[in-house]
């Protein structure tokens, strides 16, 4: 009795080592066959494989892969591990904790001088890339009504979805605008409190996406994101186009981490990004103005 | 005769559980991939899956290549200004310019000489309709409405359609210039005010600029007089050249669906809790083993030490795990400055799954230790067995049962782990993106279907897991009221079977030893 327990003990061990074992062995394998299948044949031999690690503000999901793979197509040598999309707080903090990557894009300037200060990244490497707009979404095919920014205290709209502006620069940017009418206290955007008559509909959302998704899932009826995210979203539309001048421009600046070994290949990435014309068709389609 | 009845009973039961979740995921399924690939067909109008290209019965000409550019750039060229410029597609392209109340069509001179496109005469004026340039406009508007997103439709409100065969058209104060080379063999819309000389230096546009800071950054130079805005980009050819491929629909879609997931978070899942599973297992039997045999004070300190990951929530482990391997404290940056990086890793993703599955296996592997008849270890001692020899050839068989439930559980848990695994390890797919985690960031990146199918995948590994336990301990617990006449039918072994097994286990460790004090005599 005891021989058979002591034979499945046994087999279950031999078999969750074999298994692990196996595991291991695809995932070396895979790798293995992934930097064969990058690795060109190409006229410049000495070209050394390199892999960029982006730190991304979350609105760039959809569209920087895609300029990623432009750029892996031109550069058969560089290709991207899992590029990071989370509120632009979030990388930055990440970054100070010690997460390793070569390249930061974040959605506002006071996130990158946080970065800055932090050391986090080089400075002189810096600069700006990309100009958003903000705006109010509602749900596809949704009746709400939204013609002017006072209407956040309309009693038709019992949930607002607005970026955590803790993290999230959306989050602030919104603020900002709300704080125009008197709605916010901190003209920041950031650190505030909300004003009693809009206190309880709003719904903070720890990145632009979710406060989108929220709108699109019908859990908030208005949300404030950027046009950009209506192109990487389905089922929100715009209602209401934000005035630039009730908010500080809204800026995406880039900088090369401090410590990456790949400067020079990621400074040329961001050139990339800025300057070329098959990029430009990406950015154009998913609704950022290169500047 | 009632237990078979009982087995049969717990099959047809998780058959129809399972039957209920797949009827459930299929109700929904459908209903989500149908979000995505309805388009509005207008006038027999065809639109192809992906929004490129479009066709309609009895029009000559197709539309392919299809792009909807939302925003352009002011940016300068080399240092030349070109006032706001939307891309082309190339030189044979056509372009709408979308502006609030009108659109206007560029067609490029090799279409318009075309033998299958033929525009109404009145080519400047409004468009009347009756010609080629409805079902264009047709064509036009159905494949917005499949890009747009959301954003401002083509159809969404009363437009002035003009069609244009020359690459320069002024409207409204503004120059229109279609088909502008920008760099080599990239082609763009411009769009700047009539006043602007082409090709005029941005130096001097800068001096005669005098705006805000924002306006400036948006339109560098003059600000063009039309608010342009979205720009349509595609070919049009004939009919005969471009084939529409329509959305799947049904099951075929279902395939499409199942064909595009990523399946990677399965494996990271596996390979992260197999791994976790070894270190938990092992470390869990030593540290059940290790608290019974000391003192019962430091036993309760020791006891809670290692069951409280259990009841932590597991953001508080992966916060501690942060701390103490990132690069925030002295800790982590001495670990780090060692070689020992494990943060946003998949080593952190292990270390996280072994963290929080540790107690299941430790307290299920503690409690068999407890049951066990504490005179049948005494009576192994009398035999003179060292404690080793009892540990794994006596105590590990007779609390099988339970150390492989412990570790069925402790795997189910480990698979599940998100807070822990989030914090120390991050989201990155292929390496530490879990099924959990990838849950939580399809549906947050509005991938709803993604997300449910591995809701999906996740009950039925669950399901299977509690199935498994439940078998076995069945299974287990007939093998052993067949062997011994117990009374109850409690998990406490009686004194009788576990002498037998005592006596069956030393039976067969026998010629092992005999044959090991052979080889030592030699």
């Amino acid at each position: 009795m005891s021989k058979r327990k002591l034979a499945l003990l046994l087999g279950l061990g031999f078999s969750v080592l074999a298994l692990s074992l196996a595991l291991f062995g695809c995932g070396g394998q895979q790798t293995a066959s992934d930097k064969g299948s990058t690795t060109p044949a190409t006229t410049e031999p000495k070209a050394e494989q390199v892999t960029l690690q982006v730190f991304a503000a979350n609105s760039l999901e959809k569209a920087l892969p895609e300029v990623q793979k432009l750029y892996t197509a031109e550069n058969e040598n560089v290709t991207f591990s899992d590029t990071q999309f989370k509120a632009s707080g979030d990388l930055v903090e990440q970054l100070g904790a010690g997460a390793s990557a070569d390249l930061l894009i974040t959605a506002s300037k006071g996130s990158m001088d946080t970065a800055a200060k932090d050391a986090s990244i080089d400075e002189a490497t810096r600069m700006d890339m990309f100009a958003n707009d903000l705006v109010v979404v509602r749900a596809k095919g949704s009746d709400v009504v939204f013609g002017s920014l006072e209407d956040v205290t309309s009693s038709s709209i019992t949930k607002i979805a607005i970026g955590d502006a803790a993290t999230v620069p959306a989050g602030q940017y919104a603020n900002q605008s709300l704080n125009s009418l008197g709605l916010y206290s901190s003209d920041t955007g950031k650190e505030g409190e909300y004003a009693d008559a809009i206190k309880d509909k709003i719904v903070l959302a720890d990145k632009v996406g979710t406060a989108a998704n929220y709108v699109a899932t019908g859990d908030c009826q208005i949300g404030f994101v950027y046009t950009s995210d209506l192109y990487r979203y389905q089922g929100i539309e715009t209602v209401y186009t934000v005035p630039s001048d009730a908010h500080k421009t809204i800026v995406y600046p880039a900088a090369v981490v401090k410590g990456s070994t790949k400067v020079d290949v990621a400074k040329d990435f961001l050139e990339f990004c800025r300057t070329n014309a098959d990029a430009q068709q990406i950015w154009s389609q998913y609704g950022f103005e290169v500047l | 005769m009632s237990k078979r009845l009982a087995n049969t009973r717990i099959i047809a039961f998780s058959l129809a559980f399972i039957l209920f979740i797949t009827l459930v995921i299929a109700l929904t399924m459908p209903a989500m991939a149908d979000e995505k690939t309805t388009l509005s067909i207008e006038a027999n109008t065809t639109v192809s899956a992906d929004g490129r290209s479009a066709s309609a019965e009895d029009v000559p000409f197709a539309i392919n290549d299809f792009v909807r550019f939302n925003t352009g750039t002011a940016k300068a060229y080399e240092g030349i200004d070109y006032g706001y410029r939307f891309p082309m597609l190339d030189a044979n392209s056509f372009a709408v310019v979308v502006t609030a109340d009108s659109a206007v069509i560029y067609v490029p001179a090799t279409v318009a000489e075309s033998s299958w496109f033929r525009p109404a005469q009145q080519s400047e004026k409004g468009f009347t309709g009756e010609d080629d340039l409805t079902p264009l406009i047709s064509m036009l508007a159905a494949l917005d409405s499949a890009v747009s997103s959301g954003g401002t439709e083509l159809s969404a409100s009363q437009r002035q359609f003009i069609l244009t065969t020359t690459t320069e058209y002024q409207f409204k104060g503004s120059l229109i210039d279609f088909g502008v080379e920008v760099e080599p063999e990239h082609y763009y819309v411009t769009i700047k005010p009539v006043e602007g000389t082409a090709g005029s230096r941005i130096t001097e546009q800068a001096e005669s600029a005098s705006q805000t800071e924002s306006a400036s950054q948006q339109e560098s130079g003059a600000q063009p007089a039309i608010d342009v805005q979205f720009v349509l980009s595609g070919h049009m050819l004939a009919a005969s050249e471009v084939t529409v491929v329509p959305a799947v629909s049904g099951f075929a879609s279902l395939q499409e669906f199942l064909h595009g997931i990523d399946y990677r978070p399965f494996w990271v899942s596996l390979r992260t809790s197999a791994v976790a599973m070894i270190f938990v297992f092992i470390l869990g039997l030593l540290a059940a083993h290790l608290s019974l045999k000391i003192n019962s004070r430091l036993k309760g300190v020791l006891d809670s030490f290692f069951t409280i990951p259990m009841v932590l929530p597991p953001t508080v482990c992966g916060f501690l795990l942060l701390v103490m391997f990132g690069n925030s404290t002295a800790v982590g940056r001495w670990l780090i400055d060692h070689g020992i990086s494990l943060v946003f890793s998949w080593p952190a993703a292990v270390l996280a799954a072994i963290v929080v599955s540790f107690p299941l296996m430790y307290r299920t592997a503690r409690g068999a230790f407890e049951a066990l008849d504490p005179a049948l270890l005494d009576a192994a001692r009398t035999l003179g067995w060292k404690e080793s020899r009892i540990f794994t050839r006596l105590m590990l068989p007779l609390a099988w049962p339970s150390i492989a439930a412990g570790t069925v559980l402790a795997f189910a848990r480990a698979m599940g782990e998100f807070g822990a695994t989030l914090f120390v390890a991050g989201n990155y797919a292929g390496v530490t993106q879990t099924m959990p985690i990838a849950i939580y960031f399809q549906w947050m990146g509005g991938h709803s279907d993604v997300a449910t199918f591995w809701v999906f995948v996740v009950i039925l590994i669950s399901f299977i897991v509690i199935l498994f336990i439940n078998w076995y301990a069945s299974h287990t617990q007939r093998f052993r009221q067949g062997g011994a006449d117990l009374a109850d039918d409690s998990f406490q072994l009686s004194a009788d079977e576990g002498i037998s097994a005592l006596a069956t286990v030393g039976g067969a460790g026998k010629p092992k030893g005999a044959k090991v004090k052979a080889d030592k005599r030699r």
